[in-house]
């Protein structure tokens, strides 16, 4: 039986380029190709309907997908409702519902 | 059976055999697609049958198959020439069968004695009514003629009929057409030459016969006619075994298409066998293409309806095809078919992208936003959320009219679902749908006021919210002002008027807007305007054009306003206003709450 003393510890966590396997981020960028463009301004993410309510950050979730980092991407993308108000702020004209789109298609349920 | 067949020659064989096949493919599809249909579907059928609807519908294939009235609306020369081959060969038909019967005096015959008539009857008929009939059927041959002439040289010269761009075709297509294209001036050498050998005194074909006589000797003319009638009988038939798997299928498929049209069948979010009706009566006449702005202003050539819906028959119809659209319903307005190419492409995106939503939104359980009390409710929408000026505009409305408002996502609110909806997530956006149905039933509005025509439009759809009145708000204002609840003042300020594809088209709001902006000042009208409007581009419908495509439609549309005089243009949809407000450099974009609410005051309580 473990005590629990109050704190967490994160454990080491780090993007590995090496390691990571990019094939699933190229398809996604050979269609969008636009998306290698996003200034992380967090637009997306501040004017999100589903951000307002759960966990979801669009920025975030795509940047890793680009980064090779498709865990749980999958089911994130899922909490979005494609409403569309983040390619309307954002300052680079990326199609944001198509990156929501594709990425859902290219991860599927296998991860 | 004797009769039957004594009037026979070996070149009907190519007309007889194509005959049979197309007659046998035609009923096996029909009877294939129509078991397959869904068992209300097929209920419609049953219950309409013997109602007043099958006499409208026989009114409604007779203007349209025979006559093509819509495209004559669309294009007359593209009408007249519809019109010349479809009505002209259905009459030759009709009176060459009259003819053909009263010859042989109702004896049973074989299909191609009519049909090669002036082969094995007499070419002309020595009575009053046999010299009408004679010059009926010349009449009419030149009367298709001249509608394979005008095809001739649309294909040579498509803009000189007032089409910029015309359809690409497949192989059987390719077939079909020129076969098509033969048959009639092969059956006036036919027939000519037949005429010339009897003798016949009749005005288009005696005269041709009488030349080719004096011109080649009557031995020429004998192995012109053998020759000619086999080659008439071989494009004939050419054309009937083509056609099932052609284009030219939808000459026959219009026709059951109208008469389910009537009874009350329609195409849905997901497919169903009626579809086939839809695909196959498509002509591929282009019509479809002209008006598509992606073709106009993005450089894509390959999506519009008339290749996707030509795409999906043949199964060949791919993901970016069937996506590749604005869905903004020009080319609807436009099809002389009425063929709900949208409906169909929705349920091509649902069969490519809807997936169950079992677990998906749980986050939205116990999400209430709303605020405030009342009868009246409003609905903003994500949309309008980004044009905060609507929102303060409408407040500014209920507060001059005194009205008492439930806001529905003030404090924030889920998608309406529709855009969920036109990229093919039927089941996901039917929880968005859900979850604001039972937000809104659970506080008891009569009325919901809707911002957003995306939104306006999901509601309307929605069977259980059909005892709430749903109103956008340009209809909303013009009440109030009708009613005498707000007044407003007007001067001498220029508007003019985008309408949203969504409340345009979509739900067929055109004239209230106009109506308020007329009580505010003067309207000026582009030409693109009411079911022709252009799309602003921003079309939730379409994931698959990038900003750059997106501007150059906007920047169209825009170049029409900015040619009137008007200081300000006003929409009635917040996406267009965002995407319009980027691209306007001297006039200011306004939503049309807005300018009323600029103007409008509370009425003196008496």
């Amino acid at each position: 039986m473990s005590v629990n003393f109050g704190y967490t510890i994160s454990l080491p966590r780090a993007v590995d380029l090496d390691r990571n396997d990019f094939s699933v981020a190229l398809r996604v960028l050979r269609r969008l190709p636009e998306l290698e463009s996003c200034i992380g301004c967090g637009g997306c993410t501040a004017t999100c309907t589903a951000g307002a309510f759960t966990e979801f950050n669009f920025r975030r979730v795509q940047t890793l997908v680009r980064r090779g980092e498709y865990g749980g991407a999958y089911r994130e993308m899922n909490k979005c409702m494609l409403c569309g108000k983040c390619r309307l702020v954002c300052p680079r004209g990326i199609n944001t519902r198509a990156v929501v789109m594709t990425i859902k298609r290219e991860l599927g349920t296998g991860y | 059976m004797d009769g039957f067949l004594r009037y026979y020659d070996h070149f009907v064989l190519p007309f007889t055999v194509g005959m049979l096949v197309l007659f046998t493919v035609i009923i096996y599809k029909y009877v294939r697609w129509f078991v397959r249909m869904p068992k209300e579907d097929r209920r419609l059928v049953a219950r309409g049958i013997f109602t007043k609807k099958t006499a409208q519908a026989t009114g409604e294939v007779a203007c349209e198959a025979l006559g093509h009235r819509k495209i004559w609306r669309v294009n007359p020369t593209l009408g007249y020439m519809h019109m010349s081959l479809a009505l002209g060969w259905f009459l030759l038909i009709v009176v060459g069968w009259i003819e053909a019967t009263v010859h042989f005096s109702g004896e049973l015959t074989a299909p191609h004695t009519h049909v090669f008539f002036k082969f094995f009857g007499p070419t002309s008929h020595p009575t009053m009514t046999g010299k009408f009939i004679n010059f009926m059927m010349d009449f009419l041959l030149l009367f298709v003629l001249s509608g394979v002439a005008l095809a001739w040289f649309k294909r040579l010269r498509s803009k000189a009929l007032g089409m910029r761009r015309t359809t690409r075709h497949t192989l059987w297509d390719r077939v079909a057409m020129t076969a098509l294209w033969m048959i009639f001036p092969v059956r006036l050498v036919a027939e000519s030459a037949a005429s010339g050998i009897d003798g016949s005194q009749s005005f288009l074909t005696g005269a041709i016969g009488r030349w080719m006589v004096d011109e080649f000797g009557i031995a020429q003319v004998f192995n012109i006619s053998a020759v000619a009638w086999w080659v008439y009988s071989l494009v004939l038939g050419a054309f009937f075994l083509a056609m099932p798997f052609s284009r030219y299928m939808h000459i026959f498929t219009e026709i059951p298409l109208i008469f389910m049209r009537r009874y009350g069948v329609r195409s849905g979010e997901r497919a169903s066998s009626f579809d086939h009706f839809q695909i196959e009566a498509c002509s591929q006449c282009g019509v479809c293409i002209d008006p598509c702005q992606l073709q106009a202003d993005a450089g894509i050539n390959h999506v519009q309806s008339a290749y996707y819906l030509r795409d999906r028959r043949y199964n060949r119809l791919r993901r970016e095809v069937a996506e590749n659209c604005l869905m903004c319903g020009r080319c609807e307005a436009k099809c002389p078919v009425g063929i709900e190419s949208n409906t169909l492409r929705l349920n091509s995106r649902s069969r490519l992208n809807d997936q169950p939503a079992e677990g998906r939104y749980e986050y939205l359980r116990g999400v209430d936003g709303s605020c405030g009390e009342g009868r009246t409710g409003y609905f903003a929408g994500c949309m309008t959320m980004l044009t905060p000026a609507t929102l303060s505009a409408m407040e500014k409305v209920f507060a001059a009219a005194g009205e008492d408002v439930w806001w529905a996502d003030r404090n924030g609110g889920a998608c309406c679902g529709r855009p969920l909806r036109l990229l093919g997530e039927i089941a996901a956006a039917q929880r968005m749908t859900d979850h604001n149905v039972e937000l809104i039933l659970r506080q008891g509005v009569t009325i919901l006021v809707v911002s957003c025509p995306i939104c306006l439009r999901a509601f309307r759809g929605e069977p259980r919210l059909a005892d709430i009145e749903i109103l956008h708000h340009s209809q909303y204002i013009l009440r109030l002002v009708e009613q005498g609840r707000i007044l407003m003042s007007s001067d001498t300020m220029s508007y003019v008027y985008h309408d949203p594809c969504e409340l345009g088209r979509g739900c067929g709001i055109y004239d209230e807007p106009r109506e308020v902006l007329r009580r505010l000042g003067t309207l000026a009208e582009v030409s693109q305007n009411r079911e022709h409007a252009f799309c602003c581009g921003g079309s939730l419908a379409n994931a698959e054009i990038d900003s750059t495509q997106q501007d150059a439609i906007a920047r169209t549309l825009m170049a029409q306003f900015a040619a009137t005089d008007a200081r300000v243009i006003v929409t009635a949809c917040p996406l267009c206003k965002k995407m319009l407000a980027r691209h306007s450099s001297r006039a200011r974009v306004a939503d049309i709450s807005e300018v009323a609410a600029a103007r409008a005051v509370a009425a003196a309580t008496p």
